[in-house]
């Protein structure tokens, strides 16, 4: 099947005009410059079908917004191939353009100065998107987003939950086979994101629109995207579910026992464990981590409750975001690598 | 792009002027003052020589007069805006439209010389024409041919804007080249000087330029100076230069857009 977008070997390297220090620098860069080559994205490949919700995530300056960038037509790839909608986006700008929806999170698309519906009705004309469907949506826009009550006010007096809402909105206007979100989320109130959520997830359920989204929530991901890309330095780290994630990188599992009595942490302590860490968090609860490819927690458990008198047990959860930190700090990496 | 795209584009600018009304009430005070200094400089000169550049003085100040007011018309910011959205990355958002950029702004350069024309042009005429001696148009053909040109003007402009905005891509600091954009085009234009009046290299050189066309040309059709065949010589080459220049700033567009970089969010 052919994807909805096709990225093959993906790199953009940025040339970046390098200072040199002090006084006598500054003289010396006005007859000779020195430049450095920086690779924002470096060679990346991947595939959406049709009506996929992809997360893109990675930690600041990792190219995400860089390769957004490339994928909306803004940007020209340094090398590599990139096909959505049968189009490359770059070449074929203005008709690429139509097919797409962007959200920027961070920079607004509507024009800052005139009213909100004023920049909808611009978009109406330039998209070409009939009365009809302009009602039709504008309505069902208002269910979801409840952007009635601010149509009329300028850009620049909206707070930005209610700006992003509009942005959302306008960006869906045309109703595109194809949106592109950077960081739609950001700066906003859980009921904010939870309207952005929503109205996201029902457009996609509704019209099979594919999306990719970058985030720093990832709650964002949980809630939305059924596969995750991460990135960092450029370079594609993982392409796939979130089970899938954990699985791979959820390395080390813990059981927390909240113990009957001091005497039984005394017998804890002198049990065999085989390693198995233990670490006492407080007087009465214990911690015990293991390998998840050597020992289960129930095997764990079985274990210690046969020795030891136990009030409670509770089995540690790792958490996405715990996953994906540990990703970025880079431990995770060279784990894989071993 | 769609003429009801164009046309709504062209509102936009029109609608982001308003939210700035204010500014211009001031404008119409600047552009009165501006008149009041040449007239004043020009009746210095012609009590010296009163045949001075082969226009009577009579002349003179219609020139100055219409000079100014057809330039609260024709002048537009786009080339600013421009720099500045390529600076700030905010042209990605215009990038991100399934429009040309260069047709976007040109219709943006549009819709503010509506809004000029209501808000400037119109009380300017009104206020220098009830205070300066400013003389009719030549007949009401030659004001006709006026008109044309004016809205020649208005493209010229915006399409020469455009390209000097386009630089903003390659220069990391474009306030240089605005400044001296927009000087060449006040003195280039025959706004403070007419160009029959520069000395002779400069004259050639200046006629080898699109500005004089932006200014000097209508004034010098008001003022029925020009015979209907050098109208239509003037017509040809200012609509030629229109046209080039639109063409060369769509394919330097073309060309510098592919380096763009825009950093961070």
């Amino acid at each position: 099947m052919r994807g909805v977008v096709e990225v093959e070997e993906l790199v953009k390297e940025f040339r970046t005009f390098e200072r040199r220090e002090g006084l006598f620098g500054a003289i010396r860069d006005l007859f000779s410059r020195q430049y450095r080559n920086r690779r924002a994205v470096d060679r990346i490949s991947f595939r959406i079908g049709r009506g996929e919700m992809v997360g893109y995530i990675g930690p600041n300056g990792a190219g995400k917004s860089t390769t957004i960038k490339m994928l909306t037509g803004i940007l020209v790839p340094t090398s590599g191939r990139i096909l959505a909608n049968g189009f490359v986006p770059w070449r074929e700008r203005t008709r690429y353009t139509q097919t797409i929806g962007v959200v920027f999170g961070q920079r607004t698309q509507l024009w800052w100065d005139i009213a909100v519906v004023e920049s909808f009705q611009l978009l109406k004309k330039i998209y070409e998107v009939s009365e009809s469907d302009y009602r039709a949506r504008m309505k069902h826009f208002d269910e979801i987003l409840e952007l009635g009550r601010y149509l009329h006010t300028p850009v620049r007096k909206l707070s930005l939950g209610e700006r992003m809402r509009c942005d959302v909105a306008a960006a869906l206007l045309h109703n595109p086979p194809l949106v592109f979100l950077d960081e739609p989320t950001i700066g906003l109130d859980i009921v904010a994101k939870e309207h952005i959520r929503e109205f996201l997830r029902e457009v996609n359920r509704n019209y099979g629109t594919t999306m990719l989204l970058t985030t720093h929530d990832l709650s964002d991901i949980e809630e939305l995207c059924a596969r995750l890309m991460i990135l960092d330095h450029g370079r594609l780290l993982f392409d796939g579910g979130l089970a899938d994630l954990k699985n791979r990188f959820w390395r080390e599992a813990a059981v927390r026992l909240y113990l009957k009595d001091r005497e039984q942490g005394q017998r804890l302590s002198q049990l065999n464990l085989h390693g198995i860490g233990c670490e006492k968090l407080e007087e009465l609860v214990w911690r015990l981590h293991f390998a998840r490819e050597e020992w289960t927690a129930a095997e764990v458990i079985r274990r210690v409750v046969n020795a030891v008198e136990v009030r409670d047990i509770a089995i540690e959860e790792q958490s996405i975001e715990e996953v994906v930190k540990r990703i970025y700090l880079g431990e995770v990496l060279e784990e894989s690598r071993r | 792009m769609s003429p009801a795209a164009l046309v709504e584009f062209s509102r936009i600018g029109f609608l982001n002027m308003l939210a700035f009304r204010l500014r211009y009430y001031t404008g119409v005070f600047t552009y009165f003052i501006n008149v009041t200094v040449y007239y004043f400089i020009w009746k210095a000169v012609y009590t010296a020589d009163p045949a001075y550049a082969g226009l009577s003085f009579p002349q003179m100040v219609t020139y100055v007069a219409v000079g100014w007011i057809i330039r609260s018309l024709y002048f537009n910011n786009i080339d600013t805006q421009m720099a500045a959205d390529i600076l700030e990355g905010k042209i990605s958002m215009v990038m991100l439209k399934p429009v040309s950029v260069q047709s976007s702004y040109i219709a943006r350069a549009l819709g503010e010389s509506a809004f000029r024309l209501v808000m400037l042009t119109a009380p300017n005429a009104l206020v220098i024409g009830l205070v300066f001696p400013v003389q009719p148009p030549a007949s009401a053909a030659h004001f006709g041919a006026f008109l044309i040109s004016l809205a020649g003007s208005v493209l010229l402009v915006g399409a020469l804007n455009f390209i000097v905005g386009s630089c903003a891509v390659s220069l990391k600091s474009i306030l240089g080249l605005l400044r001296a954009k927009f000087w060449m085009q006040e003195l280039l234009s025959g706004l403070l000087v007419p160009v029959t009046l520069f000395p002779s290299p400069a004259r050639e050189i200046s006629a080898w330029l699109p500005f004089e066309h932006i200014g000097f040309t209508p004034m010098m059709i008001y003022l029925g100076r020009l015979s209907w065949p050098e109208i239509g010589r003037a017509f040809l080459l200012e609509w030629a230069w229109i046209a080039f220049l639109l063409a060369f700033g769509a394919w330097f567009w073309r060309l510098l857009s592919r380096r763009i970089t825009i950093h961070g969010g």
